[in-house]
């Protein structure tokens, strides 16, 4: 797909030429721009992370943990934790591809509040420097859920410090998904019905929901662990008659709403991609539609399942579960619905499907292998062991990561106006499945086997498991490393991009790549239903 | 009919459309408030349900005339806060100002009640759940975790109350440049949107903190 | 609304007050006493509607305001099912003294 006939012009005036100073990045209120901010400011924070997971890896190679510091392993894991959560998951597909694509799809010149777009940037800039300042210091050994009583009253590492690092991380988010709610409401292009939206925005209205409505929580939990950090009184001390509980509760009242964060937008990425990779409809429109908002809301019905074991009543428990298995089924749906548009379509493997075939593989396991542990029973045995860690991550990076490769080459010649090198995307692509299936599926048998997580040592008997997964993380290391090299090489010698080079349809093809600072020279309007692709029957292909 | 043209930023399509979007956000971020507030009242429901005696033994402590003169003033605040937004729809400027700077100082009576003397007299009285904590025995915990609420709530309230005053301020200082007329004047609903919010959570506060733990 | 109007509803709002105020001296059950947000609930509703207008303005704010209160429910509804429904097992008080 990359030898496009059209000839296009070299270096025409775009956002990227209007205004070449560092004044005009750094204060710009262009969405586009925050856009690259935010790219290069969650890059960096990828690969900080990166390095805490390959030392983590890197130490479990042998029984005894190559790190002599169990109190220095832990630090690692709670870094790779708030670093991977809150500073790359959580930003990455909103902050990139949705400040730059949300305007563009809705056929707007910006979004709702451009200078609180600039304010959320900032934010997390300075966010970023303080869990940096944490590390640097010496770091948290508490893991990123930061439980009581040794965050509050135990641990020896700089809590205060990393908590107000993400407390600020929180306010970037919010105003993320107020600007992005508003927009989505008020800004859409005349005939842009909500039922003409695209999943990518019904994807990411329902993430900023969870973005404003969760994360004012975590805000609150966080300041009464400091609180009780600071002054050594609190409502989560069980010897003044406080809960530890509470915070339990209170944590995952967020943090299970957040990882929905993580992979709605990799669901909207994804629903995207395959029909534009299909040529065809997406299948069931609208129960994609209505089964995001469904994850949304559900999503804060079930956050007690991360909690099982740890003494609330049975009764909650029971709830909790049932509400867990319901959340999954609109995730089930959505698969079905990918298969079914893919179902006699005419399907190209560019870069962008790969990823994303890749993302329904991985993110099934994980969300299948979710069902497993929200059945209490199960849970017991699997809850804090190598399970659960492959689980999420299989969710998490199996799914979001390729979700986010995958939006990341599929609007690269739309953000940069230039096309990456195929054959290395699609190398990069098979690289990352194969290094990441062997990085973590070995982790699902350590965990049924009994191996637990957060521990810098294990029992010899686990060791083979443990030196594959480490072998697969460095394949993973490398299929991450590529698309820096190509995707940066590419800014340089790419081919230049067509306004539309994979044919796809939404008003974000229809402005040309890179795309001037006012989006369109006229308002589009809408006349057609999204992902109006002809029925098959009816188009003859040359192949 | 010729319209007058009235400024707007270039993703919107008129004034109207401008303004109606920001009081819309407002409202959207009011909502994260009351998730924000709302974990902590989760916090109350926790606390005091653990230790019901020690909890309330807490909050008959607390100064109950300054706690009701208070929420006094903050409806008598956002009351006439809401007068001056609907003196400025009627193009009243002056009666706009007055209305804020009434909204203004009644907030500032607030803080100085609030922070000057009840904080003043309750740290005096060592009510900081601290190493000197007034209340001994058995009760003691859990009346410490009521006065962390206390002090926690009633900071968290007083620094969104800080920034109303800031808002607030403003306000009038951009309406004394008469910036506000009847058909441009977003930032006064907004800004009061907010103010009357802050007082919307101490209306909550006042039983939780003031009458729920007392009574005979 | 007319000036005066609007000042009916102050005196409403404070009228509620009262009788919050009043009610908190009644005896009553301990684990009755949080009913005395009852009237405040009521001030919410009334500073809401009338001093800060839900009624007016583009529907979505109506929207917003409902989804706001609705999460709140679901905050403590749902986190209070477990110490509602946990046994507790008292153990010898260790505060400070």
């Amino acid at each position: 797909m990359s030898a496009t006939a059209i000839a296009v012009p070299a270096a025409e005036p775009s956002y990227l030429t209007d205004g070449l100073t560092l004044r005009s990045w750094l204060l710009t209120t262009d969405h586009k721009r925050i856009a690259l901010l935010y790219l290069g400011t969650i890059t960096i924070f990828f690969f900080v992370g990166g390095i805490a997971a390959a030392l983590i890896r890197l130490n479990l190679v042998v029984p005894e943990g190559l790190i002599p510091s169990a109190e220095t392993y832990n630090r690692l894991f709670t870094m790779h934790g708030v670093v991977m959560v809150w500073f790359f998951l959580i930003p990455a597909v909103p902050t990139t591809l949705g400040n730059f694509i949300v305007p563009l799809m809705l056929g707007a010149r910006d979004l709702a509040f451009p200078r609180l777009n600039l304010a959320s940037w900032y934010l997390f800039v300075i966010a970023g420097i303080v869990v940096l300042y944490a590390l640097f210091v010496g770091g948290v050994d508490t893991g990123w859920t930061f439980y009581t009583p040794l965050s509050t009253a135990y641990s020896k590492g700089h809590v205060v410090a990393a908590i107000v690092g993400v407390f600020i991380a929180g306010f970037s988010s919010i105003a993320t998904g107020l600007n992005f709610i508003v927009s989505i409401h008020r800004l859409r292009a005349p005939g842009m019905t909500w039922y003409r939206l695209p999943v990518f925005l019904w994807s990411l209205y329902a993430t900023s929901v969870i973005l404003v409505l969760a994360t004012p929580v975590l805000a609150m939990t966080l300041l009464l662990l400091s609180f009780e950090r600071i002054f050594h009184i609190g409502v989560f001390d069980p010897a003044l008659g406080g809960d530890p509980l509470l915070f339990q509760h209170l944590f995952w009242f967020y943090s299970h709403p957040a990882v929905y964060i993580m992979i709605l937008p990799g669901f909207g990425v994804v629903s995207e991609i395959i029909p534009a990779f299909s040529s065809k409809r997406l299948f069931g429109y609208k129960f994609v539609v209505w089964c995001s908002i469904a994850i949304a809301v559900i999503s804060f019905l079930v956050w007690g399942h991360h909690m099982f074991v740890a003494g609330t009543s049975l009764y909650s428990a029971l709830v909790f579960s049932i509400l867990s298995y319901m959340v999954a089924v609109p995730s089930a749906i959505k698969v079905f619905n990918w298969i079914g548009t893919m179902h006699k379509g005419f399907i190209r493997f560019d870069a962008p499907m790969l990823y994303a075939l890749g993302f329904i593989g991985l993110f099934t396991m994980g969300g299948l292998t979710g069902l497993f542990v929200a059945a209490l029973a199960a849970d017991v045995h699997l809850t804090q062991t190598y399970f659960i860690v492959a689980h999420f991550h299989y969710v998490m990076v199996g799914g979001m990561v390729s979700a986010y490769f995958a939006g990341l080459h599929y609007w690269w010649p739309k953000i940069t106006g230039r096309m990456y090198p195929e054959m290395w995307g699609r190398a990069g692509a098979l690289i990352i499945f194969i290094g990441f299936n062997f990085t973590f599926f070995p982790q699902f048998i350590l965990g049924y086997l009994g191996m637990p997580r957060r521990y810098h040592s294990y029992p010899p008997e686990f060791e083979v498991l443990n030196v594959l997964s480490s072998a697969g993380a460095t394949i993973l290391a490398v299929g991450y490393l590529l698309p820096l090299a190509y995707l940066t090489w590419s800014l340089f010698y790419g081919e230049r991009a067509s306004a539309n080079p994979w044919g796809a349809t939404g008003l974000e093809w229809r402005t040309p790549s890179p795309p001037p600072t006012d989006n369109f020279d006229e308002t589009p309007v809408v006349t057609e239903p999204p992902y109006n692709y002809p029925p098959p029957e009816l188009v003859q292909r040359h192949v | 009919m010729s319209e007058t043209y009235l400024p707007h930023e270039v993703q919107y399509s008129s004034a109207r459309h401008q303004a109606e979007s920001a009081i819309s956000g407002m409202w959207l971020f009011l909502a994260t408030e009351v998730l924000f507030f709302g974990a902590l009242f989760l916090t109350w429901i926790y606390s005091r349900h653990w230790n019901q005696a020690g909890f309330d033994a807490g909050a008959q402590h607390t100064n109950l005339a300054i706690g009701t003169v208070n929420t006094v003033i903050l409806l008598a605040s956002s009351f006439v806060y809401s007068a001056g937004v609907a003196f400025i729809e009627a193009g009243n400027t002056r009666r706009l100002v007055q209305c804020a700077a009434a909204a203004w100082l009644l907030g500032l009576a607030f803080l100085i009640l609030k922070f000057g003397v009840e904080w003043r007299d309750d740290f005096a009285k060592h009510l900081f759940p601290g190493a000197d904590f007034a209340i001994h025995g058995p009760l003691g915990g859990s009346a410490r975790i009521f006065f962390e609420f206390y002090f926690l709530g009633t900071a968290l309230h007083g620094l969104h109350m800080v920034g109303g005053l800031v808002l607030v301020g403003w306000i009038i200082w951009r309406a004394r440049r008469a910036e506000f007329s009847p058909a441009l004047h977003t930032p006064v609903i907004v800004v009061g949107l907010y103010w009357s919010f802050v007082d919307i959570v101490w209306i909550v506060l006042y039983p939780l903190l003031y009458l729920v733990g007392r009574g005979p | 609304m007319t000036l005066r109007l609007r000042r009916l509803w102050l005196a409403l709002a404070l009228l509620l007050l009262a009788i919050e105020f009043g009610a908190s001296f009644l005896p009553m059950d301990r684990a009755m006493r949080p009913l005395l947000l009852i009237p405040a609930v009521l001030m919410v509703a009334t500073v809401g509607t009338v001093f800060m207008e839900v009624g007016r303005g583009p529907a979505v704010v109506r929207l917003f305001a409902v989804a706001g209160l609705l999460w709140l429910t679901i905050l403590l509804g749902l986190g209070s099912l477990d110490p509602l429904t946990r046994t507790d097992y008292p153990v010898q008080s260790t505060s400070p003294q």
